[in-house]
């Protein structure tokens, strides 16, 4: 954490990355390298202990299980680049569903409960921002702080799992219909993902996010609004998170106010195995949705190998350890 | 006070050489950083070492300081060849280097900084703090400074946060102390002060090797010079052999007739920007104008508030009374972005800090503060972006193999020039320059002069704050001079000259 | 030699450097809590009570204290809930198989000792990020716990008397044996932080790494000791957990990093190193305690008192935030030789 250094200007540093030449630019083409041979690896390696891993029934729900994090993982992605965190999505997550089921069950309209889950978690969002842009609260704290409210305001909320007392039929499909032929998660997280890739390679908000990650004080004195920028990355991060919990209670036909625990730690798990960095101004989307792709192949693994699935929380402890281990040595060795 | 006058009385060329660098070599990949460099260090003398950035003076004393290994050559210490391999080898040896940025524990006193390595303990193993007081305040004592050992470190200012780390090297016992343009952020005041403690410290005997860009302070310091360039021994002699046109010719291998090229007439024109009445912590009451096309150049001693001033203008900082305006229009207080929408720039002092996104490329740090033009509906244009930037990268003649290189392998004056052009790209009214020239080679140095010049021709109203006297002077066309927080004097290009203006700042 | 230069500026009073403290701050936010609290039931200054908050603040206080050597160090440790867990399987297990409660701490502790090990050199050995590291082991160990549970508690079979007494007993009838613990152990590290060389470099190390390095400390053990200290710290909180409620519970510690780390913040310890007390952190888990313990007397639920917890940490940091940004600026105005 601290990055104290003797700095001495000149010859030495120049010449030093100048020798990187070429490397630095290719780094993180070079990081989805190294995550993408892993992918591939994690697969044959599965493959051969389960046929049915190539199966369409198992492709189809490894993906949908990846959106669920994907969603999240595209705000979280964002937030990371623009310097901040968001530990309290899980949290918000579950009352999220909560929120949205109550509001159908006492409007009886699709419509309704979904803008009310939507606006709840923005809120969340915009709530986060706020304390940790105005408020200027350690954006770590401030969102562990939002957990804890969301964690006790969601037992306040409702003791138990809110059921879809008027079955509204429709519901049910957010989770588990298809379009063309794909499950709706998956169709929706695509399409959030190729809408927040597009927003960050090639608008002013994807340029200005990775400014003010970079250096907020350069980019305050260039103009850049960097309180609108990160509230705008914790609203988006708050409505992804709210997309998600409409979908997990769809799933579940219920709101879940124990939803979601540990959801949070899975999703930055992601993140950071896909690359972007915890101190700003760097991280790729493509990164993001190999990270989330590599450990929802794991979870699977160890479902169809018939594993305990209480592994399915000790592996992502072990893969990101050994993933961010790796990059340090390969940074290490281009650098000397 | 008054150093005693035996302690200025020093012999001219010192006593026995008490360091030998010989035939060193070091290479980075694709750089010969040091080519068979030679130095003889005299004990009780300051050797200067000189050259441009880029020349190979932070790689000698890195070398020296054990930050890196030499690839060959020797290095002899009182006699006895040296193995330097790390840090604390360079310690162990005797060898103490104060760099630019202040190597303390800032939360820690005074005193404890200075017996970091060797902390006392009692019986028990445990820390005596007491005798960690007395035994700083007497190193003080011997060293002359009058420093309280019980303050905390980084509530001192700059300047005596170096006189600690000086005392540390006395009471590491070091025979040699290396200091890194140790006057770079010192007020005239300090200056001097330091330079009675580098008197002292070579009438103790120590040698002193003073690495700096200042001419005058190492022709008022120096009994010995090195200059290096491009990694090779220039030359190694006597200052009393030198005059500023020499030791400028062995820097730079060229004679430099003018360093301030004012290759055109400026037009001034109408008003564009009004400060009225600029009340912070820092700034009482400051007013000025500026007019399109002209160049105004701000003095001040270190603490006169410049820096506040810049920074309150563009609203970076907070204020408590007054109001700006540029072509009429008021901006809001605290709001860069406004200041920035309607036409007012700073570039800060500190490029690395404040001014470039080090992991963005030259094209995107170029483009920040422009992205609203160059995009339609939020969308970047990116075609557009590239040829602009390219155009700026060949107006400059930035130094960088391509556009989408990271902005951060590129040397200062280059970044500089980064910076400079985010600032054009945008199309300013107004542009504020503080200290553009700050560890920038003399090369870099006139192509950024030459580029103020033109923005002036261009109709900027340009507010330029330096200390170097010599570009205050040719640069300006109206000078005003700021001491403990206001306007002290203003004057025009004709009337101004060093010691008016000195005297205005001194206040 | 006459000194070159009056430079010196008098240190201010002694009750102006306490007031400028962070711990100052916190021990009067204290008193008004404990304040308010009094007058809102009667039973809340009643010693019992007192103690008994006491007692529940032991095991983040424990913890606290290694987190925030970890901190102090310019480390991060979010493992200790899931050590926390882990601790108690080996203390129940050992003592359920050789009827030792000896063995079983000594078995615990060994267990919280490695963990901190393995952290510790992944962090400063190995190099990697310790955010990262401590979150893959916070996974790892629940998991591990889960697996070797089979999700189900492992109870004590041995009814040890003296096992009960560690969690449940009282000194002098009064103070629960946990908080005599957590005291002692806070005394101590106290000590090792102001008085003790390896203190200090806790402090260089995080403070400025270069710097201490070239004191000649040894920047990656030092790191790699506080995280071993942590870990055995959080080892001794899970082994208070388990005689507390008399068996190994997986779902043990779940969050408890968190708590720890709001209160250590809320405790004036910086998250980049080099800053902060155990006096504070003691603090920030005392007003956490007092808050929560406060809430419960009113018959405040604890769904409530987390929605309230959480709420007082934003506040505490934001107000810190601000006091710290208007103090820096009236500093700046009062020097007149800054850098400018």
């Amino acid at each position: 954490m601290s990055d104290a250094r003797i700095t001495g200007s000149g010859t030495a540093s120049a010449t030093a990355t100048a020798s990187r030449r070429g490397f630095v630019e290719g780094l993180l083409a070079n990081r989805l390298i190294v995550l993408i041979v892993l992918l591939a690896v994690l697969c044959v390696a599965i493959s051969i202990g389960s046929s049915n891993f190539y199966s369409v029934e198992n492709i189809v729900s490894i993906l949908r299980q990846s959106s669920m994090v994907l969603i999240v993982a595209i705000g979280m992605t964002l937030l990371l680049i623009s310097g901040e965190v968001d530990l309290s999505v899980g949290a918000s997550m579950a009352f999220t569903g909560a929120v949205a089921m109550s509001v159908m069950n006492a409007t009886s309209s699709l419509l309704l409960g979904i803008l009310a889950g939507l606006a709840f978690a923005g809120g969340v969002g915009l709530f986060n921002g706020v304390v940790v842009t105005f408020l200027r609260v350690n954006s770590l704290i401030a969102t562990i702080a939002t957990l804890m409210i969301l964690q006790g305001g969601v037992f306040i909320y409702t003791r138990e799992a809110v059921q879809n007392h008027h079955q509204i039929p429709t519901f049910p499909e957010l989770g588990a219909g298809y379009v063309l032929g794909l499950p709706v998660p998956v169709v929706v997280a695509a399409v959030c993902f190729i809408v927040a890739w597009v927003a960050l390679a090639k608008t002013t908000f994807g340029r200005r996010l990775f400014a003010v990650g970079g250096n907020p004080k350069a980019a305050r004195l260039s103009g850049l609004r960097a309180t609108r920028l990160k509230i705008a990355a914790f609203v988006i991060t708050g409505l992804l998170v709210g997309v998600t919990g409409l979908i997990l209670a769809s799933l579940m036909n219920a709101g879940q106010p124990t939803a979601g625990r540990g959801f949070e730690l899975i999703v930055v798990a992601s993140v950071i195995l896909g690359g972007t960095s915890l101190y700003g101004g760097e991280g790729t989307l493509l990164g993001t949705f190999l990270g989330v792709l590599i450990l929802k192949v794991i979870d699977n693994a160890i479902i169809i190998l018939g594993l305990n699935q209480d592994l399915q929380i000790v592996v992502p402890g072990v893969v990101i350890i050994i993933a961010v281990y790796l990059d340090q040595v390969r940074k290490k060795r281009h650098a000397t | 006070m008054q150093p005693d006058a035996a302690v200025l009385d020093r012999p001219a060329t010192g006593g026995e050489p008490v360091l030998e660098v010989s035939g060193v070599r070091k290479a980075f990949p694709g750089v010969l950083a040091l080519d068979d460099v030679d130095m003889k260090v005299r004990a009780g003398s300051v050797h200067a070492l000189m050259g441009e950035n880029g020349a190979g003076k932070s790689t000698l004393i890195k070398i020296l300081a054990g930050a890196y290994s030499k690839d060959a050559g020797t290095i002899t210490i009182g006699g006895k060849q040296a193995d330097i391999r790390s840090p604390r080898d360079a310690l162990d040896l005797g060898i103490k280097v104060v760099f630019q940025e202040i190597s303390l524990i800032p939360e820690f006193s005074v005193a404890e900084n200075i017996a970091l390595e060797d902390l006392p303990v009692d019986r028990l193993g445990s820390l005596d703090w007491r005798r960690i007081r007395r035994e700083a305040a007497a190193l003080f004592d011997q060293v002359g400074f009058a420093i309280d050992p019980a303050a905390r470190t980084g509530d001192l200012p700059i300047s005596q946060q170096q006189m600690v780390e000086i005392a540390r090297a006395v009471s590491q016992q070091a025979r040699i102390v290396v200091m890194d343009e140790p006057t770079s952020s010192l007020t005239p005041t300090e200056i001097k002060l330091l330079f009675d403690v580098i008197k002292r410290l070579t009438s103790m005997g120590m040698a002193v090797i003073y690495v700096s860009h200042k001419l005058e302070e190492v022709f008022e310091i120096a009994d010995t010079v090195t200059v290096l360039r491009d990694g090779k021994l220039i030359s190694s002699l006597p200052i009393e052999q030198h005059d500023h046109a020499s030791l400028i010719e062995h820097m730079v291998g060229r004679t430099i007739e003018d360093l301030y090229p004012r290759t055109r007439e400026h037009t001034i024109g109408d008003t564009v920007l009004e400060v009225d009445g600029l009340k912070s912590a820092k700034l009482r009451d400051v007013s000025l104008t500026a007019r399109a096309g002209e160049v105004i150049g701000f003095f001040g001693l270190m603490g006169a508030g410049r820096t506040e001033l810049a920074k309150a203008i563009v609203g970076y900082d907070r204020v408590d009374a007054g109001s700006v305006r540029v072509e009429g229009q008021e901006l809001r207080p605290h709001n860069p972005a406004r200041a920035v929408e309607l036409g007012i720039g700073l570039l800060t002092e500190d490029r690395k800090e404040e001014g470039l996104v080090l992991g963005m490329s030259v094209m995107h740090n170029m483009s920040l503060a422009s992205l609203s033009q160059l995009s339609h509906a939020g969308f970047i244009d990116d075609r557009e972006e590239r040829k602009q930037s390219t155009s700026f990268v060949d107006r400059f003649r930035v130094r960088t193999p391509s556009i989408d290189r990271q902005v951060r392998n590129l040397s200062g004056g280059n970044q500089q020039k980064v910076v400079l052009s985010r600032w054009l790209m945008r199309g300013l009214k107004v542009i504020i320059l503080d200290e553009p020239t700050r560890g920038i080679d003399i090369g870099a140095k006139t192509e950024i002069f030459s580029l103020i010049d033109e923005l002036a021709a261009q109709g900027l109203a340009v507010l330029l704050m330096t200390s170097e006297m010599p570009e205050l002077l040719g640069l300006s066309d109206r000078i005003m001079v700021m001491a403990n927080g206001h306007v002290a004097a203003e004057m025009a290009r004709e009337d101004a000259n060093q010691e008016a203006i000195l005297n205005a700042a001194i206040g | 030699m006459p000194p070159l230069a009056d430079t010196a500026r008098p240190s201010p009073p002694l009750w102006r450097r306490l007031a400028a403290r962070n711990e100052a701050g916190l021990a009067i936010a204290l008193v008004a809590i404990i304040v308010f609290f009094s007058f809102s039931s009667e039973y809340f200054l009643g010693a019992v009570n007192i103690t008994n908050v006491l007692g529940q603040a032991s095991l983040a206080m424990i913890a606290g204290v290694g987190v925030a050597m970890v901190f102090i160090s310019g480390e991060v440790d979010i493992s200790v809930g899931s050590i926390l867990a882990a601790a108690a399987i080996p203390m129940i297990e050992i003592m359920n198989l050789t009827g030792s409660m000896e063995l079983g701490i000594v078995a615990a502790l060994a267990l919280g000792l490695a963990i901190g090990a393995v952290n510790g050199f992944l962090s400063a050995y190995a190099g990697i990020n310790s955010l990262i590291v401590t979150l893959g082991t916070l996974f790892i160990l629940r998991g591990g716990v889960y697996l070797y549970t089979g999700k189900t508690a492992i109870p004590d079979r041995v009814y040890l008397d003296s096992f009960f007494e560690i969690g449940n007993g009282r000194l002098f009838g009064l103070i629960p044996f946990p908080a005599v613990i957590a005291l002692a152990i806070l005394a101590i590290f106290i000590y090792v932080l102001t008085r003790r060389r390896f203190g200090r470099q806790v402090y260089a190390v995080g403070g400025n790494a270069e710097v201490a390095r070239l004191a000649g400390f040894d920047v990656k053990r030092v790191k790699f000791l506080c995280f071993v200290i942590s870990g055995t710290l959080a080892s001794l909180a899970g082994i208070l957990l388990a005689s507390r409620v008399g068996s190994a519970q997986y779902v043990a510690g779940v969050g408890f990093e968190f708590q720890v780390v709001a209160a250590v913040v809320l405790g004036g310890v910086s998250l980049s190193g080099g800053i902060g007390s155990l006096v504070g952190m003691a603090l920030g888990v005392l007003v956490l305690a007092f808050v929560s313990n406060g809430l419960g007397m009113l018959n405040v639920n604890t769904e409530w008192q987390l929605v309230i917890t959480g709420s007082v940490i934003i506040a505490a940091v934001a107000f810190d935030e601000w006091k710290r940004r208007t103090r820096t600026a009236g500093e700046r105005g009062e020097r007149a030789h800054g850098t400018s």
